[in-house]
C-alpha cells in the first residue's frame, strides 16, 4: 500500500492544546512523523522586554495553565539570582507547598486527560475530581483557581491562611485512600495494561540526547531530579526521595511513566508534610527588592514536566534585556517522530498522551 | 573529575578564552567561531544533555549562549551530588551570524536552533532542517532582533 501523510490536528482531540502532527503511514503503521507548532504563540519573550521586572510574573503564570505556580516560580527565582535577593525561609516553605501542590494538581490533570486518550472516560472524572481538592487548597492563600500570581519577586504574596495545614491534611489523607483505589482501577486493569505496556519505548540513553527531561527521564530508570542535583528553595531540608521507573533495563514505556507520576504524587504528599512540620515562623517578603537589574543569570527549576529553566540579561534598566525561556516539552515534542516510529496509528494517543504535553509553555 | 581540574582541562582546549566560575557548579566560557564545534564534540562525553541555546541582539554583534547539563555525575562539585552545567558564549558579527550547528551531535538541540533562527535570524550550518518553528511560513523578519520594525495596524471603525 502507497504511504501516505495523515494530519492529526489543530483540532484533534488528541493535542491537548493546539498544534499538528503530521504522520506518515503505512498502512496503520507510522512510518515518520513531523510535529508544527505556533498556533498558541504569543511571544511572551517579547512581551516581557517591555514590561518591569516585577510585571512580568502575570505573563509566566500563562505559560502553563495546568501548572502556573511552577513557572512564575521559576521566573522569580531566576531574577532573584539576578538581582542578589535573599529570600525569607518561611517565603521558601510557603513556596515549596505552593509548588508541590502545584505538581500534584498538574499530575492530576495529566492522568485526567490521558484517560480519555485511552478511551476511559471515568478515569477523568475521578482524576479531575481530585484535581478540584487542591485548586480549592491553591486558591486558599492566592485568591484564584488557576493563575494564582502568588509567588513574587522576593518572596510570596502574603503568608498561608489559618487553618491551612490542617485543611491540607484532611485532602491529603482523602487522596491517599484514593490513590490506593486508583491503582486497582488501573495498574491492575488489563486493558490500561494493553493500551500502555510495550507502547512508546526509548532508551535513557535517546532521552538525554533528545532533550527528554523530568518523568519522562525518570520512567528510564534514570535518577535525576532537579529538586536534588540542582537544588533550590530548601527541598535540601526536606527527607523525600527521586521516584524512578522503568519499563526495562533502562528504557521507559507509557505504562512506567504514568507510574512515576503516581510514585511522584506520592513523593509531594511527603514533600507537603515535610514542610508544615519544620516551617518557621517569621517574614514572607524580603524588605529590599531592586527594581533595576544588570547582568545575566540563569537557574533551572524541576517543573512538573521536566527541567524548565530561564536566562535573563538586564542592562541597567528596569526591565529584561533579553529573557529566555526553556521550555521541557519543547524538545520532548521535537523527537517525536523517532518515539512514534513503527507503532500503530492508534498508539499515538496514549503515546503522546504520555509525555504530557502542554502547549502554552511550548509556543511561549 | 572535580569541576576545579575541569576547567583547568579546559584551559588547553583551542578557542576556549575567560573560563570562570559563575556558581558552584557552573563553568562559563568564551568560545570562538571557528573553533566551537570542534570543542563540542569534544566535550559530548560528560555533557550528554543540551539544556538551552538562546541568541541575544546585543546591537550591533549577535551572542549565543549555550547551555549544557552533565547528567551522569562525570564531573562533580567536591562531595555533592549537584549537576554540573556549562555556559559557552559565542560571538557573532552582525554582517554574517552564522556559526556551525550542533544538532547533529545532540539531537535536543535541533528545534532550539529553529527557534534561533526563526525568532533571531542566526543561521545554523549542516542543520539538517533548518526552517521556522512558531512563525508561520512566508512571514517576513525576525521579530526578537532589537531593530524589527512592529507594524501597526490601524483599525478601521
Amino acid at each position: 500500500m502507497a504511504e501516505m501523510w495523515i494530519s492529526m490536528g489543530p483540532q484533534h482531540p488528541m493535542t491537548h492544546g493546539l498544534w499538528t502532527l503530521k504522520v506518515k503511514v503505512d498502512g496503520e503503521t507510522i512510518v515518520d512523523a513531523d510535529p508544527e507548532l505556533g498556533y498558541l504563540h504569543r511571544s511572551v519573550e517579547k512581551m516581557g522586554e517591555r514590561r518591569k521586572y516585577f510585571m512580568n510574573t502575570t505573563l509566566t503564570d500563562r505559560l502553563c495553565y495546568a501548572s502556573s505556580t511552577t513557572w512564575t516560580h521559576c521566573y522569580t527565582h531566576t531574577v532573584e539570582e539576578l538581582m542578589e535577593v535573599e529570600v525569607p525561609v518561611r517565603a521558601q516553605y510557603i513556596r515549596t507547598i505552593m509548588l508541590e501542590l502545584q505538581r500534584l494538581a498538574s499530575h492530576l490533570m495529566w492522568a485526567g486527560a490521558y484517560m480519555p486518550d485511552l478511551g476511559h472516560i471515568t478515569g477523568a472524572l475521578y482524576f479531575w475530581r481530585d484535581r478540584e481538592l487542591f485548586l480549592n487548597l491553591l486558591e486558599l492563600p492566592s485568591g484564584s483557581r488557576l493563575l494564582y500570581n502568588f509567588i513574587r519577586i522576593g518572596g510570596v504574596k502574603r503568608d498561608l491562611p489559618n487553618g491551612f495545614e490542617e485543611k491540607t491534611e484532611r485532602i491529603l489523607k482523602l487522596f491517599e485512600q484514593r490513590l490506593d483505589e486508583y491503582s486497582d482501577l488501573f495498574e491492575n486493569s488489563k486493558i490500561f495494561r494493553m493500551r500502555t505496556d510495550d507502547v512508546g519505548k526509548f532508551t535513557a540513553e535517546q532521552a538525554k540526547n533528545f532533550g527528554i527531561t523530568g518523568p519522562n527521564l525518570r520512567g528510564c530508570g534514570t535518577k535525576f531530579d532537579l529538586r536534588k542535583h540542582d537544588t533550590y528553595e530548601i527541598y535540601e531540608e526536606i527527607d523525600w526521595d527521586i521516584s524512578t521507573r522503568e519499563a526495562g533495563p533502562g528504557y521507559s514505556d507509557c505504562f512506567s511513566r504514568y507510574m512515576v507520576r503516581i510514585d511522584e504524587m506520592k513523593e509531594s504528599v511527603r514533600i507537603i508534610r515535610d514542610c508544615f512540620k519544620k516551617m518557621p515562623a517569621g517574614a514572607t517578603l524580603a524588605s529590599r527588592i531592586p527594581v533595576r537589574a544588570h547582568g545575566e543569570a540563569f537557574r533551572r527549576t524541576e517543573d512538573s514536566r521536566g527541567e524548565a529553566m530561564m536566562y535573563v540579561v538586564g542592562d541597567g534598566s528596569d526591565r529584561p534585556y533579553r529573557w529566555k525561556i526553556k521550555s521541557p516539552m519543547f524538545t520532548t515534542m521535537s523527537a517525536c517522530p523517532h518515539y512514534l516510529k513503527g507503532y500503530k496509528l492508534a498508539d499515538i494517543p496514549a503515546i503522546m498522551g504520555s509525555i504530557d504535553i502542554c502547549i502554552g509553555e511550548t509556543d511561549k | 573529575m572535580n569541576i576545579d581540574e575541569f576547567m583547568q582541562q579546559l584551559s588547553s582546549s583551542k578557542g576556549v578564552s575567560n573560563i570562570s566560575k559563575i556558581r558552584k557548579n557552573t563553568v562559563k566560557l568564551d568560545l570562538t567561531k571557528e573553533e566551537s564545534l570542534d570543542f563540542f564534540v569534544s566535550i559530548k562525553s560528560e555533557f550528554e544533555h543540551c539544556s538551552l541555546i538562546s541568541a541575544i541582539d546585543n546591537q550591533p554583534d549577535f551572542e549565543l549562549v549555550y547551555h549544557f547539563s552533565c547528567m551522569n555525575q562525570s564531573i562533580v562539585v567536591d562531595d555533592s551530588n549537584c549537576a554540573v552545567m556549562l555556559e559557552a558564549h559565542i560571538y557573532l558579527k552582525r554582517e554574517a551570524p552564522s556559526v556551525d550547528s550542533i544538532a547533529n551531535i545532540w539531537f535536543g538541540a535541533d528545534w532550539h536552533e529553529r527557534e534561533a533562527f526563526d525568532l533571531m535570524g542566526i543561521y545554523f550550518i549542516g542543520h539538517p532542517d533548518l526552517r521556522r518553528v512558531l512563525l508561520p511560513e512566508g512571514f517576513a523578519g525576525h521579530p526578537l532582533r532589537k531593530d524589527y520594525v512592529y507594524e501597526i495596524h490601524e483599525e478601521e471603525w
